[in-house]
C-alpha cells in the first residue's frame, strides 16, 4: 500500500519523525517499508496564475499570446501552445527562473513575441498522468476557480509529500488504513494519536428526518451486517484539490467527489464504501443476495460479468446493481446527473469476496480489504465520516436517519490469555512486565493482569491476533527482534548422519564426477511431444504423464517420465554454443502415476542419467574422437566397482526404442534391472539432433537395498599366481564374457585354480578370417594351499580350449 | 732416485688429464698404479737401499702414491658425473607442456551449496529428510495453517494437479511428515533441502522450479533465541566466522512470531553495495517459531513442546555467494559456466 506522509501526520504526530526513519523504525518492527518517494518531480517557482487575455500569436496558427496574472505585481505576457488554453482559467504558471522536471524555464522569444514564462500541463509539473482523467492531460492542467493567485503549486497539490510503498504481510489488514496505520506508528514510536477514536454521528441540518429513505433485506448469510445512508442534493462535481491530490499520492484515481469521498473514507477507515445512484435503485430497496443461475451484471469496467449461487449481490427489487465487495454496477453508477445517492458501508464475508474476485480475475482496493478481514466497528463510523464529507463538500442533506441490518451477533473484542513468562520463555528473553505491559498499552489493547496471567483484551481492528503466540510477536516486534540473545537448544545431543539412501545418491554423484561427468540440473516440468523423438509408442507407461491442471507455457504441461529429453536439451544447448562435446550427468526424479488422472500421490523415483554427446577432448598426443559404447560402459563400471556391485553385475544386449539395438545393454543384478545405456537410435539422435549420443539411466530407488557397508578384505595369497595368455579365433558375434564364464565353469568343475580371467585386446582384420575375431584372454591360475605345477596349470588350460572349441568353434591362435 | 720418482709423478698426472673414458681410466691405473707399475718396482727396489735412507724413501713413496690414488678416483668422480649429466640431457623433458588429463567433472553450484549447508546442519545433530514433490492440499496448506482460501495462498502461486494433488510451493509440508513420522520422540532436528514449485514466470530472479531447504526443531523448551544462534552458526560456518544475522519480524502462517532473516552482504562485507541495496544486509531465509496450530496437529502438544522452523533458497545462495546474476542460468547447464565448478574450495 502507497501511504502519504502528510495525510499520515493528520492522524499521528510525526513531530521529529523524517519518512526515512519513520521507513526504518516501521521495517524493524514487522511493517516492511519498500521505498521512499518524493512526490514532487523537481518542480520549484511554479504559481497560480489566471489567464486575463489570450491572444491569437500574430505569427503562429497554433501558439496564443496570454497576459497572464501570477500575483507578481505585473501581468506576465506567456506565448502558450496548448489547444485548450483560455482567458479565465488558472492554470501552474512557471515563471522566469521556473525549475521543471523536464528543466529550467526562462524569458524567450516565440516567433518574435517575448514571453516570460511557461504555462504547463499536468505532465510538466510531474503529477502522476496515469491516475487523471483524459482530458486533464490534454494541454494545460486547469486548476480550481478558487485557487489563489500567485500561490506556489507544491504546497496546493501536495508536492511537498513523500509517499511510503508498504510491503504488508497478508495478516496486517489493519495498516490498509491511514488510521490503523496510525496506530502502529504511535506503538513503534510512542506518540500521540491526533484522532478522535470514537465514532460520531455527523451533524445534520434535521431536514427530511422523517422522509422513507431506503429498505435493506439481508438475504445471505455472507454478509453479516450492511448499513446505508440515503443523501440527496449531491452533485458529482470534481473534488477539492486537496483530496484529488491525497487520492493520487495513494494511486487512487480521482473521479467525482461522490466517488472520491467513498474512495477517501476507505483509504482513512479500511472500510469499503460504495455509493449507488438512489434513483437507480428500484423502489428504495437493497437486497443482498446469492447471485441467480444466468443472472449477469455490467460491472463499473464496462465488462459484463457471469454472477451465480457463490457470488454475493447487490440488487434492487428487479436486478442485480453490484458485486458484494468486489466492484458496483453500471446500472446504478454515479453520473453526472445524480442527485440522490445511497452510501453502503457492510461486512461481506471474507472468503467469499476472494472467492468471486478470483473467479472473476478481478482485484479491487475494496476487495483486497474485505478478503484480508475489515474491523466490523469501522463500518458504521466510516459510514459516518463519508456522510459528514458529503454534506460538507457537496452540500448534502442526508433523508432519513441511516438504515442497518445486520445477521448474527457482531463479534467481540478478543481475550487472550497471555503469561509473561511464558512469553519469555518462547522468546529466550528476560523481558520485565512493565516493557511489556507498555508494550500492550501502545499497541491500545487493555490488559487485566492477575498472578502471572493477563486478560489481553485485542481491539477488533487487529484480527490476525487470536491467541498467545500472537501476543508474544507484538511483544517481540516491538521489543526488537535484534534484542533477542543467541543461544543453542539445550536438550538431548544428536548425531546427525546420513542414510543409506543418502549416502547412495552423494556417493553416486562423487563417484561419475570423479570419473569425468559434469553435473547438471534440469527442469521437471515438460512436454509430452518429448517423448515422440524417443520412438516411445503410444502405449507405453513413459506415455503416462501427469498433467498440470492450468499450465503456465505451452513446453511445460506434465511431469516427466524420462531424462533423456532434458540432458539432449543440454546437448543441444551447448553444441550450439560452441562446445564440442561432453559428458554430463543428473541425479533427479521420474515420475509415475498408478493412474490417471491421478487420485493419489505418484510414485517419484529418483534416478541417474547421464549423457555423452559430440567430442572427447584432445589432449597431446590424444586426438579428439566421438564417444563410443565403451566410454559409457567404463563410466558404469567405475561406479558399480565403487559400489561394490562388480561381482553382481551381468550386461546383456537389450532392445529400446531410443537406443541403438544392438549398441545398447541393460544391467542385471541378481536378476534384476537396475539401469540400461547405450547408443542412441540413429532416428532419435537425428530428431533430437545432438550427433550420436551415448544415453545412460540407472534407477536409484531400486538400488539401495543393494548398498552393504559391511565387507571384509580378501587375504594376501600366500602362493604364487601362474599367469596363462590365450588367443582365440572365434565368430564375430560371440560375447567375450561366454568365453570366460565357460573358463571359470570348467575350472569350479574341476581343480577350481582358475582365479581370475581377463579380455585384453580383441582383433579383427587382417589375418583374422572374415566374420571372425580373435581375443586375447588372460588367465590367472591360484591355489592357496601350494605353488601350482606346470602340469595342473597346462591340464586345466587344455580343458578350457577344448570346451571353447567345442562349445564356440575356437580355434587356438597362439599361445 | 728421489729424481725418478718425481718425473714418475709428474708423468702420470699428466698423463692422467689426458683420459677421458672409463675404460682408459682403468688403464691408467694399471699402468702407474698396478702390480707391474713403476712404482711398485721402485718399492721392491727399496731393499737395496741402506737401512738409514729407507724410510725417507718409503715415505716419498707413499706420498707419490697416495697423491695418485686421490688423482685416480677424482678423475673417476668427474668422469661419472659427466656421464651422468649427459645422459640428463638426452632425457630432458618440457615441463610446460600439459601433463596427460585426469579430467574430473564439476558438481553443480547448487548442490554444491545444498551439500555444505546439509554439512552444516548434519554437524549440529540434525537429520536429512526428503519429501514428495507431489503433495496433498492438505500438508502443503492446510496443516501448515494455510486453510482454503486464505489470503495467505496468494504468497504462492500454486500448480494443481487434482483439487487435492500439486506440486509442493515449499518444503514446509516436511515439517508435519517428519513430526508425525517422529512423534512422541523428542527432540525432532532435520533439515529438509528440496525442489520446489510455484507458477511464477522465469526471469532473471524468478523461476517456476527451484530449490528450499526447511529446518525444523521440536523439543520441550525450545526459544526463539535457540533459532537465532543456530542460524548465526549456520552463517558463519557458510559464509564465514565474521557473520553475523539479523531478524525482522515478518508473517508465515505456519510459525507465530515470524521473521526474516538477514545476513551481511556477500558481495560487500555489510560496508553496502548495489547488491544489498546499501543496506548491507540480504534477506536469505524465512524463520519463526512453530505456529501452535501446527504443533498440535502434526501431534506434539503445544502446550508442552515448542519448536523453530526455517527456509532458506540455495539458488539465491548460490547466486549471490559465486556472483550469478540470473537464475535461469541455473538451469541453463551451460557447460562453460558449470565446468568452472571443478574447482573445489
Amino acid at each position: 500500500m502507497r501511504v502519504s506522509y502528510q495525510w499520515l501526520s493528520e492522524y499521528v504526530d510525526l513531530t521529529g519523525i523524517s519518512p526515512q526513519e519513520l521507513a526504518e523504525r516501521l521495517t524493524a518492527s514487522g511493517v516492511a517499508v519498500d521505498g521512499i518517494e518524493v512526490r514532487n518531480q523537481g518542480v520549484s517557482g511554479v504559481v497560480v496564475g489566471q489567464v486575463i487575455t489570450c491572444e491569437q500569436h500574430p505569427n503562429a496558427d497554433r501558439l496564443h499570446v496570454c497576459e497572464v496574472d501570477a500575483g507578481t505585481g505585473e501581468l506576465l505576457t506567456i506565448v502558450c501552445g496548448a489547444p485548450n488554453v483560455a482567458a479565465g482559467q488558472k492554470v501552474p504558471t512557471a515563471l522566469p527562473g521556473a525549475v521543471l522536471p523536464g528543466g529550467k524555464i526562462g524569458k524567450a522569444k516565440l516567433r518574435g513575441v517575448e514571453s516570460y514564462g511557461m504555462l504547463c500541463s499536468a505532465q510538466e509539473i510531474g503529477l502522476e498522468t496515469r491516475l487523471l482523467q483524459k482530458e486533464q492531460t490534454e494541454g494545460l492542467y486547469v486548476l480550481p476557480e478558487d485557487a489563489p493567485i500567485g500561490q506556489d503549486i507544491v504546497p496546493l497539490l501536495g508536492l511537498d509529500d513523500v509517499v511510503l510503498e508498504l510491503d504488508l504481510t497478508p495478516n496486517r489488514s489493519d495498516c490498509l488504513s491511514m488510521r490503523g496505520l496510525a496506530y502502529e506508528v504511535a506503538a513503534v514510536f510512542g506518540t500521540e494519536l491526533r484522532f478522535d477514536e470514537d465514532v460520531r454521528q455527523p451533524q445534520t441540518s434535521a431536514v427530511n428526518q422523517s422522509q422513507p429513505s431506503v429498505a435493506i433485506a439481508l438475504e445471505t448469510p455472507q454478509c453479516s451486517r450492511y448499513e446505508a445512508q440515503v443523501l440527496e442534493g449531491l452533485s458529482a462535481n470534481a473534488s477539492p484539490l486537496w483530496m484529488q491530490m491525497r487520492l493520487m499520492a495513494m494511486g487512487v484515481r480521482p473521479i467525482n467527489q461522490i466517488v472520491d469521498i467513498t474512495n477517501y473514507v476507505m483509504l482513512e477507515w479500511g472500510q469499503p464504501l460504495h455509493a449507488f445512484d438512489l434513483d437507480q435503485v428500484h423502489e428504495q430497496t437493497i437486497v443482498v443476495r446469492q447471485g441467480r443461475p444466468n443472472e449477469t451484471l455490467v460491472t463499473l469496467d464496462g465488462e459484463e460479468r457471469q454472477l451465480n449461487e457463490d457470488t454475493v449481490v447487490i440488487a434492487d427489487v428487479h436486478r442485480a446493481i453490484g458485486i458484494a465487495g468486489v466492484m458496483g454496477g453500471e446500472n446504478s453508477e454515479i453520473t453526472s446527473q445524480t442527485r440522490r445517492v445511497v452510501l453502503e458501508s457492510a461486512a461481506f464475508d471474507a472468503t467469499s469476496v476472494r472467492r468471486t474476485g478470483q473467479r472473476l480475475g478481478l482485484r479491487s482496493e475494496a476487495q483486497q480489504r474485505f478478503e484480508k478481514g475489515i474491523d466490523p466497528k469501522a463500518v458504521r463510523g466510516a459510514l459516518f465520516r463519508a456522510t459528514q464529507l458529503m454534506i460538507e463538500l457537496c452540500d448534502g442533506q442526508t433523508v432519513g436517519s441511516y438504515v442497518a441490518a445486520a445477521s448474527g451477533q457482531t463479534q467481540p473484542a478478543q481475550h487472550i490469555v497471555f503469561s509473561p513468562s511464558r512469553c519469555n520463555q518462547l522468546l529466550g528473553t528476560s523481558i520485565e512486565e512493565k516493557t511489556m505491559l507498555d508494550i500492550f498499552q501502545r499497541l491500545g489493547f487493555s490488559v487485566e493482569a492477575a498472578d502471572g496471567t493477563w486478560d489481553v483484551v485485542v481491539p477488533t481492528r487487529r484480527p490476525d491476533l487470536a491467541i498467545e503466540a500472537d501476543l508474544v510477536e507484538e511483544v517481540g516486534r516491538l521489543y526488537g527482534l535484534d534484542s533477542i540473545p543467541s543461544t543453542l537448544p539445550s536438550g538431548a545431543t544428536t548425531v546427525g548422519v546420513r542414510n543409506v539412501r543418502q549416502k547412495l545418491v552423494k556417493r553416486t554423484r562423487d563417484i561419475l564426477i570423479g570419473t569425468g561427468l559434469t553435473e547438471v540440473f534440469t527442469y521437471t516440468l515438460t512436454h509430452p511431444s518429448q517423448l515422440d523423438d524417443l520412438r516411445i509408442p503410444d502405449a507405453s507407461p513413459y506415455r503416462q504423464m501427469i498433467p498440470l491442471q492450468r499450465p503456465m507455457s505451452e513446453e511445460r504441461t506434465v511431469l516427466r517420465t524420462h531424462m533423456l529429453p532434458g540432458l539432449a536439451q543440454v546437448a543441444h544447448y551447448n553444441l550450439a554454443h560452441g562446445v564440442a562435446g561432453g559428458e554430463v550427468f543428473e541425479i533427479g526424479r521420474v515420475y509415475w502415476p498408478d493412474s490417471l488422472p491421478l487420485t493419489a500421490q505418484p510414485c517419484e523415483r529418483t534416478q541417474w542419467a547421464g549423457l555423452w554427446f559430440g567430442q572427447t577432448e584432445a589432449s597431446v598426443g590424444k586426438r579428439a574422437r566421438k564417444y563410443d559404447f565403451y566410454d559409457a560402459k567404463g563410466v558404469v563400471e567405475a561406479w558399480l566397482d565403487a559400489m561394490g556391485w562388480t561381482a553382481l553385475a551381468e550386461f546383456r544386449p537389450i532392445a529400446l526404442s531410443w537406443l541403438h539395438p544392438r549398441r545398447s545393454a541393460e544391467v542385471v543384478l541378481n536378476g534384476e534391472r537396475i539401469g540400461t545405456f547405450g547408443e542412441l537410435h540413429p532416428f532419435t539422435a537425428d530428431k533430437l539432433d545432438i550427433g550420436n549420443s551415448l544415453y545412460a539411466e540407472f534407477d536409484l530407488d531400486l538400488l539401495e537395498k543393494y548398498v552393504s557397508e559391511r565387507w571384509r578384505v580378501e587375504k594376501l595369497p600366500r602362493f604364487p599366481a601362474s599367469r596363462r595368455d590365450l588367443a582365440v579365433v572365434v565368430a564375430k558375434d560371440l560375447s567375450v564374457q561366454s568365453l570366460l564364464d565357460e573358463a571359470k565353469r570348467i575350472s569350479e568343475a574341476t581343480s577350481k585354480i582358475l582365479e581370475s580371467s581377463k579380455v585384453f585386446d580383441v582383433y579383427t582384420g587382417s589375418g583374422i578370417p572374415e566374420g571372425q575375431k580373435s581375443v586375447a584372454v588372460a588367465l590367472t591360475y591360484r591355489s592357496d594351499e601350494r605353488t601350482l605345477t606346470d602340469e595342473e596349470v597346462s591340464e586345466l588350460e587344455s580343458a578350457i580350449v577344448q570346451d571353447w572349441t567345442a562349445k564356440f568353434g575356437a580355434q587356438l591362435r597362439s599361445h | 732416485m728421489e729424481e725418478q720418482l718425481r718425473g714418475l709423478r709428474e708423468e702420470a698426472l699428466s698423463s692422467l688429464e689426458k683420459v677421458e673414458q672409463n675404460r682408459l681410466l682403468d688403464d691408467w691405473r694399471v699402468q702407474y698404479l698396478g702390480k707391474k707399475s713403476p712404482l711398485t718396482q721402485v718399492s721392491r727396489q727399496m731393499g737395496a737401499l741402506a737401512a738409514e735412507d729407507r724410510p725417507v724413501l718409503g715415505g716419498l713413496v707413499n706420498q707419490v702414491r697416495d697423491e695418485l690414488q686421490r688423482a685416480f678416483e677424482q678423475a673417476k668422480n668427474q668422469l661419472e658425473e659427466r656421464a651422468m649429466e649427459a645422459r640428463f640431457a638426452a632425457e630432458s623433458v618440457d615441463v610446460t607442456l600439459p601433463g596427460r588429463p585426469r579430467r574430473r567433472g564439476a558438481m553443480h553450484p547448487l548442490t554444491r551449496i545444498i551439500q555444505e549447508i546439509e554439512d552444516v546442519f548434519l554437524g549440529m545433530g540434525f537429520e536429512i529428510a526428503e519429501g514428495p514433490e507431489i503433495e496433498t492440499d492438505r500438508y502443503n496448506f492446510e496443516m501448515l495453517n494455510v486453510p482454503k482460501d486464505h489470503p495467505a495462498r496468494d504468497m504462492q502461486d500454486t500448480f494443481y494437479l487434482t483439487d487435492e494433488l500439486l506440486l509442493r510451493t515449499q518444503t514446509s509440508p516436511m515439517q508435519v511428515r517428519t513430526m508425525e513420522r517422529m512423534w512422541p520422540e523428542v527432540p525432532v532436528k532435520v533439515i529438509v533441502p528440496g525442489r520446489v514449485y510455484r507458477r511464477d514466470e522465469d526471469d532473471a530472479t524468478h523461476s517456476h522450479a527451484f530449490n528450499q531447504i526447511e529446518g525444523l526443531v521440536v523439543d520441550e523448551g525450545i526459544r526463539m533465541s535457540d533459532l537465532k544462534g543456530t542460524l548465526e552458526a549456520f552463517a558463519k560456518a557458510v559464509f564465514g566466522p565474521h557473520q553475523a544475522v539479523r531478524l525482522r519480524p515478518s508473517f508465515f502462517p505456519f510459525t507465530e512470531p515470524s521473521a526474516e532473516v538477514d545476513v551481511r552482504c556477500i558481495a560487500c562485507d555489510g560496508a553496502g553495495c548495489r547488491i544489498c541495496k546499501h543496506t548491507g544486509w540480504i534477506e536469505i531465509l524465512g524463520a519463526g517459531m512453530v505456529h501452535p496450530k501446527v504443533l498440535d496437529g502434526a501431534g506434539y502438544d503445544s502446550t508442552r513442546y515448542s519448536g523453530f522452523a526455517f527456509g532458506m533458497g540455495p539458488e539465491r545462495i548460490a547466486m549471490l555467494k559465486y556472483g550469478i546474476e540470473d537464475i535461469r542460468q541455473l538451469y541453463q547447464n551451460d557447460l562453460r559456466l558449470l565446468r568452472q565448478f571443478s574447482r573445489i574450495l
